[in-house]
């Protein structure tokens, strides 16, 4: 894909402010935000209840607007741009994964994982035929005629992890991925996570759980709307956890094919 | 875009058909209202295009002149009889004279209207009317006899002509030839038996299936011997142009009036305009009436989208987050509703007609086919899915997907 540019950061936020209320109850989520997010990287937004990381991802996501600062998508500016084609780039630049999975329950898998293509013009069997590739990554090609309730949570949120990667984002954003799911789920999610890192993906994630940031590339964490600590530029010390043995299963074949048709489709554009 | 239009409609499909009850309930709602203007439609189109094919008959070879009433339009519906049989006409004999001298007449009818009853040895019909006139009255009025003959210029004063109500009410039976009965007193011999008139345009405004007709002498000796017209029936020759004939008539009624504009002459569609009038009003009235069975059937769409809406808000929100604009979710919405009112307007429509030929076995005309039906029933349908839809539409896509995101069931 075009935008995917060697030289800008895929996101760079300018003192990013987000004002909630008015007059008295006036408050700040968002108070002064600088991150800068290359290509590839693994971020994981760490901080306790109402430092402002869900704003800062629904702000990144276009699903809300700053008050104030600059926001640079792909080096672009995204502050002037209309609703539909704030849509638009949702559509085809960002994919969203969240906590209560949210997939439509009246869709079987495939159906879920195709939607977001429908708003790309892209016709209904060509969509389907996207999606039940994807999820032949996810360990889910036998599951495509299956409806959401009939899944278990890891699973459904595999699902969702599909359906956020088949428009071929440049960022990938989690809010708490594995919020509701075991301990279990939730390290067969986050190594999930880590294989589509490995495949180039650049992925922004919200957490509570301080185990998980080792899957991260880099940690962040906020307090009170600003940016506290970011461990870029320092060395990360490799914590036990991450030696752990991945209880998903990893498919060493799915992904050079998959590379290999990004390759084709970034060729093609 | 049109990849997204089929989405769309698969979408709406789904959800449509996962609430059958609901959907089922609100299309029947909107084919109700439909249906009812559809029937409504289809009885009024049928009598108009009846009036329309008398209209064309009477239109090329017969006047009607008639004394201006000064009614306003909305007694005129009251009382569509413009002669009243109270007030003095100002029509003459002279008037019927100097018509039948005109060289382009074929046929000149004076029509008298007397008062007062139609008596058989206490058996006294209510409806009965008592029409003075005279032969041509046959010819123009294109009188068909079931039995015996029409009054000519040759018959008694004292014998009628009877319709076959009257008949049937004055002596139990249609084989009424030679008995006597009673006008205002004086004996009166049936010579004739009219057949049933099927008209809906009574240009007359007499009914003749239970009318008694005597000659016009006969009449005036009722009236003291003056002639008392309330209209004037002519017909002209073959060939001979209604405009120039209706200027010729009425040069010679204002000459004979000394130019009073008291009296009208009327061709063509005019005749039998208090008829078509009375029938285009009442059937509006009644469109309008059946329009609100329609405007409850589009609040029945509009509630259950609201509804459909606020149980799908996280869908919506998941929908916005993966990139459909709001535009895209209106769009999606109203599709949903017009399915509802379109699919619901077409069984509507359907269901009118069938509503409307039932109806018609009681009638004795049939409903009409007409394109400007097919029309009304597809705009309406579409109209109440666009009017009653947009606004859940909107409503949906202006959800805040954050907001719609975090809801969970």
């Amino acid at each position: 894909m075009t935008h995917h540019t060697a030289s800008s950061p895929v996101i760079s936020l300018t003192n990013l402010r987000k004002r909630f209320g008015v007059g008295e109850a006036e408050q700040y989520a968002l108070d002064g935000v600088d991150l800068t997010v290359e290509k590839g990287e693994f971020i994981a937004i760490m901080g306790p209840s109402g430092c402002g990381k869900t704003t800062l991802l629904n702000i990144i996501g276009l699903l809300d607007q700053p008050t104030d600062g600059e926001y640079l998508l792909d080096g672009k500016s995204v502050e002037d741009l209309s609703n539909s084609k704030r849509a638009r780039i949702r559509a085809k630049q960002i994919g969203f994964i969240f906590q209560n999975f949210n997939l439509i329950e009246r869709l079987n898998v495939l159906e879920n994982v195709a939607l977001p293509l429908a708003y790309s013009s892209m016709p209904h069997l060509k969509r389907l035929v996207a999606a039940s590739d994807m999820l032949k990554n996810f360990h889910l090609g036998e599951r495509e005629y299956y409806m959401p309730w009939q899944l278990s949570g890891g699973q459904t949120q595999r699902v969702a992890i599909a359906r956020a990667l088949v428009n071929d984002p440049s960022i990938i954003l989690a809010d708490e991925p594995t919020g509701n799911l075991d301990s279990r789920s939730s390290h067969v999610i986050m190594e999930e996570l880590s294989e589509v890192h490995k495949k180039g993906n650049t992925i922004i994630m919200v957490t509570h759980n301080p185990n998980l940031t080792t899957y991260a590339s880099r940690v962040i964490t906020m307090l009170d709307g600003k940016i506290d600590t970011d461990t870029k530029d320092l060395t990360i010390e490799k914590p036990k956890v991450a030696e752990k043995k991945p209880l998903g299963k990893t498919s060493k074949k799915a992904a050079p094919k998959a590379k290999k048709k990004r390759a084709k489709k970034a060729k093609k554009s | 875009m049109r990849p997204l239009l089929f989405e769309h409609y698969r979408t709406a499909k789904q959800s449509l058909v996962r609430a059958r009850m609901r959907t089922a309930l609100t299309m029947t709602g909107v084919a109700i209202g439909v249906a009812s203007i559809t029937t409504i439609l289809a009885l009024s189109n049928g009598i108009t295009n009846i009036i329309n094919d008398q209209v064309k008959e009477l239109g090329s070879s017969v006047a009607v002149i008639r004394p201006v009433s000064k009614q306003s339009s909305l007694q005129d519906l009251a009382n569509p009889t413009p002669q009243n049989a109270y007030t003095t006409s100002p029509l003459t004999e002279r008037d019927v004279e100097s018509i039948y001298e005109l060289k382009d007449t074929q046929a000149v009818a004076p029509l008298m209207t007397l008062s007062g009853s139609v008596r058989k040895e206490g058996a006294s019909p209510e409806r009965s009317s008592i029409l003075a006139t005279t032969p041509d009255f046959a010819d123009i009025a294109k009188l068909k006899m079931s039995d015996g003959q029409f009054i000519d210029t040759v018959t008694l004063e004292d014998t009628a002509v009877i319709g076959t109500q009257l008949a049937v009410d004055l002596f139990g039976t249609e084989d009424a030839i030679g008995k006597t009965f009673l006008i205002r007193g004086q004996s009166f011999t049936v010579i004739g038996i009219m057949k049933r008139q099927n008209d809906p345009i009574n240009y007359n405004n007499i009914d003749l299936d239970s009318a008694a007709i005597i000659s016009f002498e006969s009449g005036k000796l009722f009236n003291s011997g003056v002639a008392q017209i309330q209209q004037i029936n002519v017909k002209a020759k073959p060939g001979v142009a209604m405009a120039d004939f209706k200027q010729k008539i009425t040069n010679l009624l204002r000459a004979n009036h000394d130019h009073e504009r008291d009296v009208a002459v009327y061709t063509g569609s005019s005749i039998a305009k208090p008829t078509s009038r009375l029938f285009s009003v009442i059937s509006t009235v009644m469109s309008l009436i059946a329009g609100i069975s329609l405007l409850v059937g589009g609040i029945g769409i509009m509630n259950i989208m609201l509804v459909s809406i606020s149980e799908r808000t996280r869908e919506i929100g998941l929908r916005k987050a993966v990139g459909a604009s709001n535009r895209t979710i209106i769009l999606q919405f109203m599709i949903e509703a017009l399915i509802i009112s379109v699919i619901g307007g077409f069984a509507g429509f359907i269901g009118g007609y069938v509503i409307a030929f039932g109806i018609s076995m009681f009638l004795t005309y049939d409903p009409a086919f007409s394109w400007a039906i097919v029309g009304w029933a597809s705009a309406l349908s579409v109209g109440v899915g666009v009017l009653f839809g947009l606004y859940p539409a909107i409503r949906a896509s202006s959800k805040d997907p954050i907001e719609s995101l975090r809801r969970y069931h």
